[in-house]
């Protein structure tokens, strides 16, 4: 509707008025001003509500377009926010949460720089991969390799530990940076972490063997505890959140000296989590770089797990090994065990009590010899 | 006669009235809280002034890019506080200057210009 439309009433009274004005029906000339006057105040006040009509429809047209503006700018906003989450959610998938988390909460610099810390450092390989690859297709090859990796990470997180990067088959993992709950807390943390590895490992290997991995895959760990280097190593372009230093080799070395399906410790971890960790010493290593020889202990389980399952039997002592588990034997199994014993404990007890055959050379020996 | 000087804010305009030079000028965006509160002051300080001009001169500059209803309400007091001096005798100049691509601010200036009887009108762009 035009303007005028909508002020014709307005407009054709103005028009009334201003012929009642002219055709001198007004006596009184003061009734005539008067008149004239409202007239005129109320062409201004027709005016002053045409102005003020219009000047709310430009700033209502104004107030339109900044809200347009706006909701255009909120949804650029919003989808650059989503864009920016997804791309950060996929970088996050290359860094260590702990790792990530610092960086974006501003607490870690990117830039190149390091610092000395005291971390207890984990090495991981599967034993054999080498061979167990060569006979698998490549397709396979990577659905068990990311599936191994994917499962041995899911306990690394649970532990709050920091993946410092995968190598092929093998996980190289620390504590005690960028978080870090002191040196004995993170040592034993790490020590768990590797048990529950293995038990991991003992339940994968009947999955794989059931997807056709004939020999079981085994993965040997190395951890110790020492100083040092952490930080960003690389150029100002490309950098990595890493570790470098001796108390690294050595980690690594453990993990190659560690036979297979075992976990192998320095001294120093040793030191931080014999309190709750059963070990067994394993003799020493000579290292690279380190002039004297490592002592390493054999991790065998968590006292607080030994205890749980009591059932289980366990010596190590000079010539004999044993390593029984009565509660997982089946019937047979336990006669055929408990048979196995009895002539073990027959055997060992007669080599205690010398023959008596033996007893009379030794008396006509000892005859002789008189 | 002191001058007025008031700040401008994110919704009210500046206002300087040079009165000793007789050069007044309210600048900016228009749309306070309370319009009556922010003018009130400003219509006793001219209302002061314009008292005093007798047939002296007076130039008003209105530099406003945007406001609201009730502040075009107070503009057309101030403009009717200036022709009413004008009537008096008082040689008024009344300066609107529009932004070049505002044609509404255009429009309200040649509308508040007709309405001035005794004081000089002129509609001005905006320098850029």
């Amino acid at each position: 509707m035009a303007d005028d439309e909508l002020f014709a009433r307005e407009e054709a009274t103005m028009a009334i008025a201003e012929q009642l004005l002219g055709d001198g029906r007004f006596v009184e000339p003061e009734d005539r001003e008067a008149y004239a006057t409202l007239l005129k105040d109320y062409r201004k006040l027709f005016r002053t509500t045409r102005r003020l009509m219009r000047l709310a429809d430009r700033n209502e047209r104004e107030l339109g377009a900044m809200a347009a503006k706006q909701r255009l700018a909120a949804e650029e906003i919003s989808r650059k926010n989503k864009e920016l989450e997804t791309l950060s959610s996929k970088l996050a998938k290359y860094l260590s949460p702990q790792v990530y988390e610092s960086i974006f909460s501003g607490k870690q610099e990117v830039k190149l720089a390091s610092q000395r810390k005291k971390l207890t450092v984990f090495f991981s390989d599967i034993a054999n991969f080498t061979e167990t690859a060569d006979k698998m297709e490549s397709e396979d090859l990577t659905q068990l390799l990311n599936h191994y990796l994917t499962e041995m990470s899911r306990v690394a997180f649970e532990y709050g530990a920091t993946i410092d990067k995968y190598v092929g088959d093998a996980i190289v993992i620390f504590f005690g940076d960028p978080e870090s709950r002191g040196v004995k807390k993170d040592a034993l943390a790490c020590v768990e972490m590797a048990i529950r590895m293995q038990k991991r490992m003992g339940d994968l290997r009947d999955v794989w063997h059931d997807t056709g991995i004939e020999t079981p895959l085994a993965c040997r760990i190395g951890i110790h505890t020492g100083y040092c280097t952490v930080g960003n190593f690389g150029s100002e372009d490309r950098m990595d959140y890493t570790i470098i230093g001796g108390g690294v080799n050595l980690a690594s070395r453990l993990e190659h000296a560690a036979p297979p399906g075992t976990i192998l410790i320095s001294y120093e971890t040793y030191a931080h989590v014999r309190d709750e960790v059963y070990c067994e010493e394993t003799g020493n290593i000579r290292v690279k770089g380190i002039a004297y020889p490592v002592a390493t202990y054999r991790v065998v389980d968590l006292y607080s797990n030994m205890q749980e399952g009591a059932a289980h039997i366990r010596a190590e002592l000079p010539h004999m090994r044993l390593d029984a588990d009565p509660q997982l034997m089946s019937t047979e199994e336990r006669e055929q065990a408990a048979g196995a014993l009895r002539e073990a404990l027959a055997r060992v007890e007669a080599a205690s009590t010398p023959p008596r055959l033996g007893r009379a050379k030794m008396s006509r020996r000892a005859l002789a010899g008189a | 006669m002191a001058s007025l000087k008031i700040a401008a804010t994110d919704r009210s305009p500046a206002v300087l009235f040079d009165f000793d030079n007789h050069h007044l000028t309210i600048s900016g965006e228009s749309y306070p809280e309370d319009v009556s509160t922010f003018y009130h002051p400003i219509f006793e300080a001219l209302d002061a002034y314009l008292a005093g001009l007798g047939d002296g001169s007076c130039r008003f500059d209105f530099e406003l890019i945007y406001f609201n209803s009730s502040s075009a309400k107070a503009i057309m007091m101030l403009m009717e506080k200036l022709d009413e001096a004008a009537k008096n005798g008082a040689s008024i100049e009344v300066y609107w200057y529009y932004d070049e691509e505002d044609d509404t601010m255009q429009e309200l200036g040649e509308e508040f210009g007709e309405d001035l009887e005794h004081a000089a009108f002129h509609l001005e762009k905006m320098a850029v």
